[in-house]
């Protein structure tokens, strides 16, 4: 149990800067989840709160203590690989108890931890195989098994479920958080997924560029997302963004009048948020069907609105085919202004 | 349709069958004298009237002038195969570890320098080697010859090596450093294990090259007590009526082991060393 | 330094020290022997190091292009997926798995103009006298190449296998379908994917074959007249007459060809590693 402190972290790949200058508070217990698109920084960023990387700028501490100068193995972390990164040579028991035989604990006792380790993670019968011999879900269960066998301050998770394919992802996610809201162990979790990120996270940074765009509780960022990355990159299906002209309390685009509650100067150039589901039909906007993709529980329609697209996603069936003429209400409570230039909030 | 077949077919063997003649007579030929007696070798028959293993036992009991050191000289191949194996193995997991692993300063220098090493016909080397090793004084000592075929097999061997490690996954050192593990824990827990296959094959390589090689051991060991048996075979050129058919059953002793062990051990030696060499 | 780094270091120096030991310090010190104009001008007046060069460059040119012509050919045999080939192919390797000594001097035995099984069988069948298949200098050298080309073809036929075994069969398939002949599969699919490896193994194969000390000398050991030298040959024949310089610059003088593709294959497998390691 810990915190983790970033304090303005610096670093560069030659003469690439690939972080500018990162703060960041981890609570005691807390499940911060960075996420962001590839290149963004956030793996580095944990690479080097692990050790793997040299840290170059900044402070990086852990429980108070700077582990800037610390070998990985005095920081007392564990960390879960996106390749799970088991020892092919080693059966499972041997794998999760590694750390604590280089540490030369009693047999006994690695016995113990690892046997405590399998009966949560539901492990006890495999333990005697190879990791060849499992499947992905396995492997990657495992992998967390090394992790909480040693009973660390901080684990750190670098894209864990992104080597397994969708229904198990889901299912392993669940088993993450259950796991975290047993041990309440500090976790640091990085994730290109931003549905991942949502679902499991206390709080999240959304990371763009080497920086952080925004740092929330998951319905914080998105129901008030500070700027037009945060907005595009949380929620599925992605926000509908579109340039206009706040005239009268309301935007002006796309050939209509969009009602919005945010306030700008009259005549300034916006970026008008909606996201899908937001919309009522109804009199309001016209627009034209184009696409109908129903999913069982809710349908989006791509429609066609002065000549942009849009998504709407209504609840149940639709009754709209293709070609359909339809009126829109968008919920203004729900719309979304940003500055056109800087992308801020407004 | 089928007499097409059996034209491509007829094709293959008439390549088959030359190419089996080429490689296999010389070495029937090794095989028919060393069962022949004296006078039944120098017949030109193709199998023996008598075929006979007496040459194998003068062999054995050294029986003969040529021979006298035979078992002395079969031991000091022995001797200095295994040690020029185990001395090369031992260097150049170190250096491939080192270079491929722990990305050790200066690693890409040390390898173009091995390769150049490598790439040095091993009969120029041989020239400034045999100076070299007279002035360390260690000429007529059988470490010259180890130390000269560790010189020659290291390189091959850390490139191989290393090709071989580059292609471990690096999340494994991580979580080795991560789990806790020293440098000396990583090398011995996770590479080494990892790494048999190629260590059999660098290993049988060097051996193999060691016990073969016939220049540098003519070169730098002359006493009948500390020379190898390939130079012992090289005295039987010294008259012109020689024994041929014991020479021959000598010959057969010393060639058949290192077959042997490369075939035991041909599904590590070819990966392992084409892919070295055909990389491209 | 951190402990990672020192353990490099570590690991990294004895390899270092054999280098320095066995390899940068005693050829340095032969470069220093070898200084001196006046050995060379003793060699080049020495006739035999002429013909020694004119030998070279013929077993060069004529035994490494022979011996890729066959591999490629061969390789191109070996590859068909029959039971059979596959054991010929495990007999055909022989000849590199054995080592020099035994299977040279049998061959030598062979080919003695006197007892040798060859002149024996042509007696034999034509009643005249065969060959002075060694003692024929031009004979002899012909030989050597024959036992080059013996022990080292099988190599070169496993690597070039391998290079063909990696072109996608597909490719094959496809030009069957457009209607090609078997030699226009070789040109328009077979040799533009070999062609890299080919030139490569030919140029290592040159380097190599330079340095063939035991084709030669275990086949005539440069007699008769020392007229079948080749530089590998001519070296060690110095030194066994104590003239270390001269031995020195006999692999001097090769070193202006050597070098350049020592060089050229340094860069070529260094090249090879960075694409690797992307």
């Amino acid at each position: 149990m810990a915190t983790v402190v970033f304090d303005s972290i610096f670093k560069s790949f030659g003469s690439t800067k690939v972080l500018h200058g990162i703060s960041l508070d981890i609570a005691n217990g807390e499940f911060m989840v960075l996420v962001g698109p590839s290149g963004c920084g956030k793996s580095t960023l944990l690479r080097m709160l692990a050790g793997l990387e040299d840290i170059g700028g900044g402070t990086i501490a852990i429980d108070g203590r700077v582990v800037n100068d610390l070998d990985s193995k005095d920081r007392d972390i564990a960390m879960v690989f996106q390749s799970y990164a088991l020892y092919p040579h080693m059966t499972v028991g041997e794998n999760m108890g590694f750390s604590l035989r280089l540490r030369n604990d009693e047999r006994k006792r690695i016995e113990d931890r690892v046997a405590h380790a399998a009966r949560i993670l539901n492990l006890e019968p495999y333990l005697k195989r190879y990791p060849r011999e499992l499947s992905g879900g396995q492997r990657q269960r495992v992998a967390m098994g090394r992790a909480i066998v040693r009973d660390p301050k901080v684990f750190l998770f670098d894209e864990p479920l992104s080597n397994l394919d969708a229904k198990l992802r889901v299912a392993m996610r669940a088993e993450i958080k259950a796991l975290h809201q047993r041990l309440k162990t500090t976790t640091v979790y990085v994730t290109h997924d931003q549905v991942e990120a949502m679902t499991m996270a206390d709080r999240i940074a959304v990371m763009n560029d080497g920086r952080i765009e925004q740092l929330g509780r998951p319905l914080e960022l998105y129901d008030r997302p500070a700027n037009l990355f945060v907005a595009q990159f949380i929620g599925s299906p992605a926000m509908n963004v579109f340039d206009g002209t706040y005239r009268n309390g309301a935007v002006e685009a796309l050939g209509a009048r969009w009602p919005c509650s945010a306030k700008a100067h009259e005549g300034q150039p916006v970026k008008y948020g909606i996201r899908p589901v937001h919309f009522d039909f109804g009199s309001g906007v016209e627009a034209e069907v184009v696409v109908v993709e129903p999913m069982g529980a809710e349908t989006e329609l791509v429609v066609k609105i002065g000549g942009q697209s849009l998504t709407v996603a209504t609840h149940g069936r639709s009754p709209a085919a293709p070609g359909d003429r339809i009126s829109l209400a968008p919920n203004a409570k729900h719309a979304h202004l940003f500055d056109a230039a800087s992308g801020a909030r407004l | 349709m089928t007499n097409r077949k059996l034209l491509s077919e007829a094709k293959l063997w008439l390549v088959a069958i030359p190419v089996l003649l080429w490689t296999l007579i010389p070495i029937y030929h090794i095989f028919l004298f060393s069962i022949s007696t004296k006078d039944s070798a120098f017949s030109g028959r193709l199998w023996p009237d008598h075929p006979t293993l007496h040459n194998f036992v003068t062999v054995f009991k050294q029986e003969h002038f040529y021979l006298h050191h035979f078992w002395n000289q079969i031991w000091n191949s022995l001797w200095i195969a295994v040690a020029a194996g185990a001395i090369t193995l031992a260097i150049a997991t170190c250096a491939a570890f080192s270079i491929s692993r722990l990305k050790a300063k200066g690693g890409r220098t040390v390898m173009n320098a091995a390769l150049f090493t490598y790439f040095i016909p091993a009969a120029f080397l041989a020239v400034p080697m045999y100076k070299a090793m007279g002035t360390y004084g260690l000429l007529n000592n059988r470490w010259s010859l180890v130390l000269a075929m560790v010189t020659l097999a290291a390189p091959y061997a850390i490139w191989v090596l290393k090709q071989a490690s580059d292609k471990l996954p690096w999340e494994l050192d991580e979580a080795a450093r991560i789990d806790g593990a020293t440098p000396l824990q990583l090398f011995r827990l996770v590479y080494l294990p990892l790494m048999v296959p190629s260590l059999v094959a660098i290993f049988t390589y060097a051996l193999l090259l060691t016990w073969n090689e016939y220049l540098y051991a003519f070169l730098l060991l002359s006493h009948e007590n500390t020379i190898p048996l390939a130079v012992g075979l090289g005295h039987f050129l010294a008259s012109d009526d020689s024994p041929w058919e014991i020479l021959m059953a000598t010959a057969l002793i010393y060639g058949l082991p290192p077959a042997a062990i490369y075939y035991a051990f041909r599904r590590y030696m070819v990966g392992g060393l084409t892919a070295g060499a055909v990389k491209s | 330094m951190t402990t990672w780094q020192v353990w490099g270091a570590l690991l990294l120096a004895p390899y270092v020290l054999v280098f320095f030991v066995f390899v940068l310090y005693p050829v340095s010190y032969g470069l220093w022997l070898a200084r001196n104009p006046e050995s060379y001008r003793t060699l080049f007046e020495d006739p035999i190091f002429f013909t020694t060069v004119v030998n070279t460059i013929f077993f060069l040119l004529v035994a490494v292009n022979l011996k890729f012509v066959l591999a490629l050919y061969l390789s191109g045999f070996f590859v068909h997926d029959r039971r059979w080939i596959r054991w010929l192919s495990v007999i055909f390797i022989l000849p590199w798995a054995m080592p020099a000594i035994p299977t040279i001097f049998s061959i030598r035995f062979m080919f003695n103009p006197e007892w040798g099984v060859v002149n024996q069988t042509i007696f034999r069948l034509t009643g005249l006298d065969g060959p002075n298949w060694l003692t024929n200098p031009d004979l002899a050298m012909a030989m050597a190449m024959g036992v080059h080309i013996w022990k080292a073809l099988p190599f070169w036929t496993l690597i070039l296998m391998a290079g063909r075994l990696a072109i996608p069969k597909e490719l094959y398939e496809a030009a069957s379908v457009d209607g090609a002949t078997a030699w226009q599969k070789f040109k328009y699919v077979t040799w533009p994917s070999l062609r890299t490896l080919y030139i490569t193994s030919t140029l290592l194969s040159l380097i190599w074959t330079l340095g063939d000390f035991n084709s030669v000398y275990l086949l005539t050991g440069g007699q008769p007249a020392d007229k079948t030298h080749v530089l590998a040959t001519l070296g060690i024949r110095y030194i066994r007459l104590d003239q270390l310089d001269h031995a020195m610059a006999t692999i001097v003088v090769a070193l202006p060809f050597v070098l350049p593709l020592v060089y050229f294959m340094m860069r070529r497998l260094s090249g090879d590693e960075q694409k690797t390691s992307q």
